[in-house]
């Protein structure tokens, strides 16, 4: 019986995709029109990605074409190089234009450091179309092959299912790090969250797990273990983590976070703490100490410099929004709901000795709250020069602001530019670098204002940003109907080894070791 | 039939002449059944007519699609197939007499295999209807369980698994015997009229056992469907024939679905009282297998109704989280999207809803409003909504629990004359009195609604100068006067006489203040759990 459904199981999907391998393999040959008429409007394409700088080691950009007349499409591909490699390739009723993988390949790996210059034709009632040309550049560097997230559906109080999951940007390949349960269990049902890395690299790895067998997952040395990072004297657990470079040793933030809903505002969702601290964790010995621990001050999302000399984090100083001198503990979440917008952090830093492992004094480097604005999520680039922070009218979560967009800090010049090109009207937020530098992956709600959809742009030599295209997928169509929020995206070089069984083990056995406090 | 016993005496007492025999052997001829057909016939009639809506929800809060990549979620799961299968099937309710048809199509075949397939004789063909009625009365019994917080892909994919392995079992059979197959639809020409009454009488007990069972323990699970149907079709008058039909029901989800069609058509003053408002308990359990109080059923469109679009979208999102997507919640993240301006994502769940079967008129209507905004602040339903929209904004979590009465207890700025009539009938309902006086004034100089009147008349021992402030209350403090009298004997034990006397003062509120919903006083009822809750 067991194998019966089994097999049908399997069955119906393989059918689906039998008649879709015959259905693609009955469209005809895509050939450029003979005839056609150019026209000035360019054509609209879903995921926009009409000039954009791309790496030469990206997946195919398939897209959609949405023309309110045309039956057929046919798109040409043209490399500006002088090999001058050309692809062509078709779309029926729907739109949709998916191009040959190993063409693809070979047009981007001939045209890096140069553009390929595109052309979209319409078959209309009238006769074919040529729509506007566009460009895409191809960029030397290519960017980190592994973009680890985890699907969920986008806020909200509830979670059910969820995972942890590693997209290869080469090709389609996604690979399931861990999923909670697949059906409800009330004593199973777990949230996972945070995934970080240590510099770009797997083998050094952790995430949270939440409610029902929580704890710490650190994964070293290909295995993995369940911490507690809990104390009297912490204000609830390891929170938002950062790897030191080259030390074992994680940076986190503690945090005590509420979540409240708008009735009559845009933004659906605000995401608070009431208090939060930084810790700093040495896996190896499974020891925790408090790096700031202050009640004026709201301390949260630690990030190491590359040479591991500094720890950037944001700051609010709560003690300038409320009386807390007369205020009792219980009472601050309400006024920090009553207050929300005037909750606003700024970008600090510690100086960090790595071998007497000992913290100097907080020092400012953006005052964002001086001109009404709040930083979080500070990331400093691989060649330690810029800070790339996401900065909005307030608050910390900004993910639910949707005047948040992507600003650097140029360590080296002094000073703070938003990422225009690659930022849009919507929500730009969680971001990570290409461990060349040279990539951006950020989270964005550019395209419903809702889910958000990871981003790459190309981050140049001279510290400017070019327009971002969306992580492409083989079926374009994908992300429309995709009711699950991609989060947290981190770029790394190589492929999450461990087995989702061994992590479901390590979960799911006992309570995990408590970590040790020290002073 | 010649070994019919009816037949031996019936041939004794022919009498002179010749043609009469044969005449009098037809007349007296046994009535034999098709029991089969009319099994079917019974079942189709009870899954399309009497538990119909029960299954529309059921479809409404299912979801299907053709797309695998789309249905992982479920076809990743134990016997996920299966369930692909039976929500496809369950689509079918979209329209109850089409989904009738097949639900009874489906288990009068399973009958028929089964009885071929273990050989029944007709002494025993009865038994072959055992499971069939076993599966209908399962259906009843787990109650609003059908669709709530459940895996609605059971309900059609278990029978219509039972089906495919009875058809398997039937077709080897055949292949191994000689023995002619039983017609479907013709009479039995080798079962006694007892045997052939038997299978009648099993039948007939068994669906009616089925009914008395809902009328009995699950009254409340047609109606709350019929309701919940009604507030799909936008059938404000049917919704409140059928709560006020149902009068004596008290169920949270019937008075919210009632408020909703009050609300719509202004006469939230008036007619609230109509029904009985203690609340008994559903018999409803949530995922965690828990007793639940079932609220989520109806917090979406609760709040949306009461202008609380935000609020409504943040149930409908929750319930997508923990159910999976459904075509019900679709349809209402569709309305909230639009209401609150957000094209795009209007647009990606009308994409996904167009390709759930039967929601293409859904789709066209509300499509065009993302192509023309005006269309939906022309639309009746929602003109009525944005009245009730909030002019500031705040959080929900601010307000007592639901929002949508705890937003209109605490209601000082309104949109509409109609936002401010919910929140002084939010008043009344919580017997909060001071709130409702406080809000008065926009009434003041008119007359007021029924319910009003007498919620200001209640007061006006304390507050003199109300009396003056309204027109038209002098009949009704007459009533009041005498209303007070007569329940002089019953102020004692009030929760003890509140049923007994709900019929002689049905839509009254002044019973309603000194009897009605005094449980709630009392005891809090059951909460969700919200134990896996968190900042996603």
């Amino acid at each position: 019986m067991k194998s019966f459904i089994h097999s049908f199981r399997k069955t119906v999907p393989a059918f689906g995709i039998l008649l879709f391998t015959l259905f693609a393999s009955c469209q005809k040959e895509a050939r450029l029109p003979e005839n056609f008429t150019e026209i000035t409007a360019k054509a609209v394409l879903f995921p926009d990605y009409q000039d954009v700088t791309i790496p030469a080691n990206i997946a195919p950009l398939n897209f959609m074409i949405t023309d309110s007349s045309a039956t057929e499409y046919v798109v040409h591909f043209q490399s500006k190089a002088p090999s001058s490699d050309q692809l062509l390739a078709g779309g029926g009723e729907d739109g949709k234009i998916m191009i040959d993988s190993t063409q693809w390949r070979n047009l981007l790996t001939a045209s890096k450091g140069q553009k390929i210059a595109v052309s979209v034709y319409g078959n209309r009632p009238s006769g074919w179309v040529k729509f506007k040309d566009y460009n895409l550049h191809v960029a030397e560097e290519p960017i980190d092959p592994y973009l680890s997230y985890r699907l969920i559906e986008p806020g909200y109080e509830l979670y059910r299912q969820l995972g942890l999951y590693q997209r290869n940007l080469t090709n389609w390949d996604v690979h399931t790090i861990y999923e909670n349960n697949r059906t409800y269990e009330e004593k199973n049902n777990h949230c996972i969250n945070c995934h970080n890395y240590k510099s770009y690299s797997t083998q050094d790895m952790l995430f949270h797990v939440r409610a029902n067998h929580g704890g710490t997952i650190v994964i070293q040395n290909g295995k993995a273990k369940k911490v507690q990072i809990k104390d009297s004297t912490i204000i609830t657990a390891g929170v938002y983590p950062s790897w030191h470079p080259t030390k074992d040793l994680v940076a986190f933030s503690t945090n005590k976070t509420g979540q409240t809903f708008h009735l009559y505002h845009p933004e659906k969702i605000e995401v608070m703490d009431e208090a939060s601290d930084l810790l700093l964790y040495n896996p190896g010995k499974n020891e925790v100490k408090h790096i700031l621990r202050t009640r004026n001050d709201m301390e949260t999302f630690p990030n190491w410099s590359p040479d591991g000399k500094t720890l950037y984090y944001c700051n609010c100083e709560l003690n300038k929004v409320l009386d807390l001198e007369t205020m009792p503990d219980s009472m601050i979440a309400r006024e920090i709901a009553l207050r929300y917008n005037l909750i606003k952090y700024s970008l600090k830093k510690v100086d960090f000795d790595p071998q007497t492992q000992t913290f100097g004094e907080p020092q400012m480097v953006v005052d964002a709250p001086a001109k009404g604005k709040s930083i979080t999520l500070p990331r400093v680039s691989p060649d330690g020069r810029y800070v790339l922070y996401t900065e909005g009218d307030y608050g910390q979560f900004h993910i639910w602001h949707k005047s948040s967009d992507l600003w650097v800090k140029d360590l080296q010049a002094d000073t703070c530019y938003a990422l225009k090109p690659a930022n849009s009207k919507d929500v730009d937020s969680y971001h990570t670098w290409s461990s060349n530098g040279r990539w951006i992956v950020f989270s964005s709600r550019r395209d419903d204002g809702n889910y958000t959809r990871p981003y790459i742009a190309y981050f140049d030599k001279n510290g400017k940003a070019r327009k971002a295209f969306m992580l492409p997928h083989e079926d374009p169509e994908y992300t429309l109907l995709l009711l699950r929020s991609y989060n947290v995206p981190e770029l790394t070089t190589d492929a999450v080894t461990i087995p989702a069984s061994e992590l479901r083990e390590c979960i799911y056995d006992g309570d995990g070791e408590k970590a040790k406090y020290t002073k | 039939m010649s070994k019919n016993p009816h037949n031996k005496p019936a041939a004794k007492r022919t009498p002179v002449h010749k043609a009469a025999p044969a005449k009098e052997q037809k007349q007296r001829k046994p009535l034999i059944l098709p029991i089969l057909p009319l099994f079917f016939l019974l079942t189709w009639a009870w899954a399309a007519i009497y538990y119909g809506d029960v299954f529309r929800i059921a479809r409404e809060n299912s979801f299907w699609v053709a797309s695998p990549e789309q249905m992982k979620f479920i076809l990743d799961q134990s016997y996920g197939g299966l369930w692909y299968i039976g929500r496809l099937a369950l689509q079918l309710f979209r329209y109850p007499i089409i989904g009738g048809m097949f639900f009874a199509g489906i288990l009068a075949a399973s009958s028929w295999l089964l009885g071929y397939s273990m050989r029944l004789t007709p002494r025993w063909r009865w038994i072959q209807y055992i499971p069939a009625l076993f599966y209908i009365g399962y259906t009843t019994s787990v109650g609003l369980n059908l669709f709530f917080e459940a895996e609605t892909g059971r309900i059609l994919g278990i029978p219509l698994l039972a089906f495919a392995i009875l058809l398997i079992w039937g077709v080897i059979i055949k292949s191994f015997s000689k023995k002619a197959t039983p017609s479907f639809v013709r009479i039995p020409k080798d079962e006694t009229p007892r045997q052939n009454y038997l299978q009648l009488g099993v039948c007939i007990l068994g669906l009616a056992g089925s009914i008395s069972f809902t009328q009995i323990y699950r009254p409340y699970v047609p109606v709350i469907s019929k309701m919940m149907v009604g507030q799909i079709n936008q059938d404000w008058d049917g919704m409140q024939k059928t709560a006020r039909a149902n009068a004596d029901l008290s169920y949270r989800a019937i008075a919210a679905y009632y408020a909703m069609a009050l609300v719509q058509t202004d006469q939230v003053g008036e007619r609230v009282y109509d029904i009985r408002l203690d609340y008994d308990t559903l018999h409803v359990v949530g995922w965690d297998n828990c007793y639940n109080n079932g609220n989520s059923i109806y917090f979406p469109e609760g709040n949306y109704y009461a202008g609380l679009v935000e609020t409504s979208y943040h149930y409908a999102f929750e319930k997508l989280v923990m159910n999976g997507p459904c075509a019900h919640g679709l349809r209402m993240m569709i309305k909230c999207a639009l209401m609150r301006n957000e094209w795009p994502l209007a647009e990606k769940y009308l994409r996904i809803l167009k390709q759930v079967p039967f929601e293409g008129d859904f789709c066209e209507k509300y499509g065009a409003m993302v192509r023309n905004p005006k269309l939906v602040n022309a639309d009746p339903e929602m003109a009525n909504i944005r009245q009730l929209e909030p002019v500031d904004d705040s959080f929900e979590n601010l307000y007592q629990q639901p929002t949508f009465m705890g937003y209109n207890l605490r209601l000082f700025k309104a949109r509409s004359i109609n936002a401010w009539k919910n929140s002084l009938a939010v008043c009344l309902y919580t017997k909060l009195m001071p709130d409702f006086l406080q809000r008065l004034q926009p009434l003041s100089g008119s007359i007021p609604p029924e319910n009003f009147a007498d919620g200001i008349l209640l007061m006006t021992n304390k507050y003199p100068e109300l009396e003056k402030m309204f027109n038209g209350l002098d009949f009704r403090a007459t009533r009041l006067g005498g209303f007070m009298q007569e329940i002089q004997p019953y102020l004692k034990d009030r929760p003890g006489f509140a049923k007994e006397l709900f019929p002689k003062y049905k839509g009254y509120y002044p019973y309603y203040y000194f009897f009605g919903n005094l449980k709630a006083t009392k005891k809090r009822e059951p909460q969700q759990q919200t134990s896996n809750s968190g900042v996603n």
